[in-house]
């Protein structure tokens, strides 16, 4: 039986730190050898979701509350799923012109995407992974 | 900026993304004298949903001063973010400098 392969990661929700998360799932991704496009594609959809934690998740919660973020990947049986959450609030918002593009960005690129927003909010998301070449 | 026909030229390279929204807001800020602007992002490694807006607000900015925009993308992850976003037909894209170029001076041409 084939193993899963697990990525996760927890950081402070700011700015600084969304570049060097995306970085760290692309090296996974790559160490996986998924090809250019899908690791492209993989960690746009991530760098979304987690863009949207740190703009929004913790607008609602007092600065001495922890405000961080966690991302889990997994690939397991030709499926990448990745989760990316957070301990703030939901806020859900009107569509307006030039505003929302992230989920937009996500439900384009994810084969499902799931939002449980019971605890904090996590935005679970499936990528199609071909299986990987070599011995794995 | 290109003396013969006022077009300024602005350039963005690396990741363009979340961290770099308040230097993204500053650097893309509209010249009265701005004829047309040309957006060299062919330098671009990684765009996202942040700069996609502050783009955006550019675009629309100039738009209304009548002011044209082109702008030149060669990463490929900087043309699907693009087209994900349903923004294609919201910016005037090309791959190429020249035909950049020769679009702006058409435009600006009297």
């Amino acid at each position: 039986m084939k193993r899963a392969s697990e990525l996760r990661l927890y950081c402070p929700a700011q700015p600084r730190y969304v570049a060097p998360i995306r970085h760290a799932l692309a090296a996974f991704l790559e160490a996986l050898q998924f090809d250019r496009r899908l690791r492209d594609d993989v960690t746009t959809a991530a760098g979304e979701a987690l863009a949207n934690v740190v703009e929004h998740a913790y607008a609602r919660t007092s600065e001495k509350e922890a405000r961080d973020l966690q991302l889990l990947a997994r690939h397991e049986r030709g499926r990448l799923c990745v989760d990316v959450s957070d301990r703030g609030s939901f806020i859900r918002r009107r569509p307006a012109p030039g505003r929302g593009f992230g989920l937009r960005i996500i439900r384009a690129i994810a084969r499902q995407i799931n939002i449980d927003t019971s605890q904090g909010t996590c935005v679970s998301m499936t990528f199609k992974a071909p299986a990987l070449r070599g011995k794995r | 900026m290109n003396a013969g026909n006022s077009i300024r030229t602005i350039r963005l390279g690396g990741e363009l993304e979340i961290s770099r929204k308040n230097e993204l807001r500053g650097v893309l800020s509209r010249s009265k004298t701005d004829r047309a602007v040309l957006l060299d992002l062919s330098e671009v490694t990684y765009a996202d949903s942040v700069a996609l807006t502050e783009l955006l607000r550019f675009c629309i900015d100039a738009q209304r001063a009548t002011v044209p925009v082109a702008l030149i993308i060669r990463t490929p992850q900087f043309a699907r973010i693009v087209q994900y976003a349903g923004l294609d037909s919201a910016f005037k894209t090309f791959n190429d400098p020249d035909a950049a170029l020769g679009y702006l001076a058409e435009q600006v041409a009297p």
